[in-house]
């Protein structure tokens, strides 16, 4: 059996006191696995990544990075665990250029930066041709390889992944869909929240739905694509 | 009105460096800083208390008599005083007020509310009438084509090369990346291992320092009075705007144009015995300005996704 990146346990969170979001969410993600939240709009899926990165005030559960309990780490020292994050919304430096973006993505590296961001120039050669545009000039489906870029660049061994096909060109989805399963050969696990449930799932080893802040389902991606529970509560709506 | 050109330029720099001081704050934290004309009259003040004399009574209080110290040193040290009140009030007022989820509109009411208290507190115990800096007279000189005193054109170069010093540490060094980063998204950069509030204590302490030498060149080149960043604090903001909000290269070419233009409309030939309202005609270019290019003449329209 792999080995547990990331167990969440009974997760409690929201953004004001004592109005939580979350009501006491359980989530494990593997070595080497693609695991996806899904779940209808205002489920909490983003409120759960956000949680886990220490952003939102977590009232109750705990956090294990690696087996070790991290509940309530700073926000800036979870990249350190291993763990990198590409937001919904904002999730490149806009007024900064591609390199800088980049170099602040690798802040916690001290000596290893200039060799990271060399082999990310390696991977992804848009970026590196242009690299001294501003960020908030690319495209949609750019930014996201740059916000992927960013997150990556520090060689985390998990990636949290929030709604990275949205508003994105089928080609462009494609193309992001690609980058993470080339991202998670090279060895690192992925947990994907996706409002395009169906492919989420069929991509994905074992996903979760979130409803109302509380687990509703779980299993294997396929086994949930045809649960008739599972879409009866969500997929149907497609 | 070319005769004014110097004073126009002296008074540019001045506006310019305090713009670029509020902007900079703005950018990172979000917060109108009403009391950033406060910290500037700060800057004077301290100076005024290290450097005159030890036998002439600056303070009302009869206790506290100045230091005497160095002309020069004073105005260093009165930068980092600055410097480390920006700290403070971060620290234990405005990090709270963040951590609070204050919205931005309260803070707002609170740095004005910041900025009467401390301003009355010059008025009750420092100031309350114009004094000067123990400096000797001099002669204004002919400098290419304007004129100026020989301390004052040594304003005018120290404020230009700290401008320079601040566009190149906000390019290219880490911790001006770093705040660069902070004001496009603190979230982004706490999850990239960015301790963004160390990067605001660093902005408060910068934009407090910058503010202070605005408020010892100020009163170098005029005069020190408690109200005295209060009274230009209006100038700042329309430098700050004007320039496109958000852009220290746009406050520093905002400010200096209403530096500018503040000080050559008073040669206009309408404006003639009529100092007082030479404010106005700034302003008004500045809103025909803004009516044109919403966005300041540097500031970018952000492009939202
Ligand atoms: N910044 C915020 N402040 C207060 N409440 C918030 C905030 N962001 C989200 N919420 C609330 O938290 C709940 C869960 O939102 P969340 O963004 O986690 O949903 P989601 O599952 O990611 O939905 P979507 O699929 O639309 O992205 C919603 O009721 C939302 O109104
Ligand atoms: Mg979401």
């Amino acid at each position: 059996m792999n080995k547990t990146v990331l167990e969440c346990n009974g997760i409690a969170a929201g953004y004001v006191k004592d109005l939580n979001i979350l009501q006491g969410v359980d989530l494990v993600v593997k070595e080497k696995e693609i695991v996806s939240i899904i779940g209808p709009n205002g489920a909490g899926k983003s409120t759960l990544l956000k949680a886990i990165m220490g952003l939102i005030n977590v009232s109750g559960g705990r956090f294990y990075i690696n087996g070790i309990e991290k509940t309530n780490l700073a926000t800036h020292k979870i990249v350190n665990e291993g763990i990198g994050y590409v937001p919904q919304v904002a999730n490149v430096f806009p007024s900064l250029t591609i390199e800088e973006n980049l170099e602040i993505g690798s802040w916690s590296l001290n000596k290893q930066q200039k060799e990271s961001l060399k082999q990310i120039y390696d991977q992804f050669s848009l970026l590196k041709d242009r690299k001294k545009d501003k960020a908030g000039n690319l495209s949609g489906g750019q930014r996201q390889i740059l916000a992927l870029a960013r997150a990556l660049i520090t060689k985390p061994t998990l990636l949290l992944l929030d709604e990275p096909s949205a508003g994105l060109s089928p080609v462009a989805i494609n193309e992001v869909f690609s980058i993470i399963n080339d991202i998670n050969e090279s060895g690192v696990s992925i947990l994907l929240v996706e409002q395009n449930a169906k492919r989420a799932l069929s991509f994905s080893d074992r996903g979760y739905v979130l409803d109302q802040g509380r687990n509703a389902y779980q299993g294997k991606g396929e086994d949930l694509l045809n649960d008739p529970r599972v879409i009866d509560l969500y997929l149907g709506k497609l | 009105m070319l005769d004014q050109l110097g004073n126009g330029l002296l008074l540019g720099i001045i506006i310019s460096v305090a713009s670029v001081a509020l902007s900079l704050l703005y950018g990172v934290t979000r917060i109108v800083n009403f009391a950033h004309g406060e910290i500037i009259a700060l800057g004077a003040i301290a100076t005024l208390f290290l450097s005159s004399p030890i036998d002439y009574r600056v303070l009302f209080l009869d206790k506290f008599s100045p230091l005497g110290l160095d002309f020069f040193l004073s105005c260093i040290l009165a930068v980092i005083i600055c410097g480390l009140f920006g700290g403070l009030l971060e620290l234990i007022l405005f990090r709270p007020l963040r951590k609070g989820n204050v919205g931005n509109i309260a803070v707002l009411v609170v740095t004005i509310g910041l900025s009467i208290f401390i301003r009355h507190l010059y008025l009750l115990f420092a100031t309350g009438k114009v004094q000067n800096f123990p400096l000797e007279l001099q002669r204004r000189q002919t400098y290419l084509f304007f004129d100026m005193t020989p301390r004052n054109l040594k304003v005018l170069i120290i404020g230009i090369l700290v401008m320079i010093l601040i566009g190149l540490l906000l390019t290219y060094t880490k911790l001006g990346k770093a705040m660069r980063a902070v004001r496009d998204s603190e979230e982004l950069s706490s999850v990239s291992g960015i301790n963004s509030d160390n990067i605001i204590l660093i902005t408060w302490i910068s934009s407090s320092m910058l503010a202070g030498l605005a408020g010892v060149f100020q009163a170098t080149i005029n005069d020190v009075r408690w109200n005295m960043g209060f009274l230009i604090l209006l100038l700042i903001f329309a430098g700050t705007v004007l320039g496109g909000i958000g852009t220290s290269f746009g406050a520093m070419v905002g400010g200096l144009i209403i530096g500018i233009l503040v000080q050559v409309s008073v040669g206009l030939p309408f404006m003639e015995g009529h100092t007082e309202a030479k404010n106005a005609v700034a302003l008004g270019i500045m809103i025909v300005i803004l009516l044109f290019r919403p966005q300041g003449i540097f500031g970018q329209k952000e492009r939202i996704s």
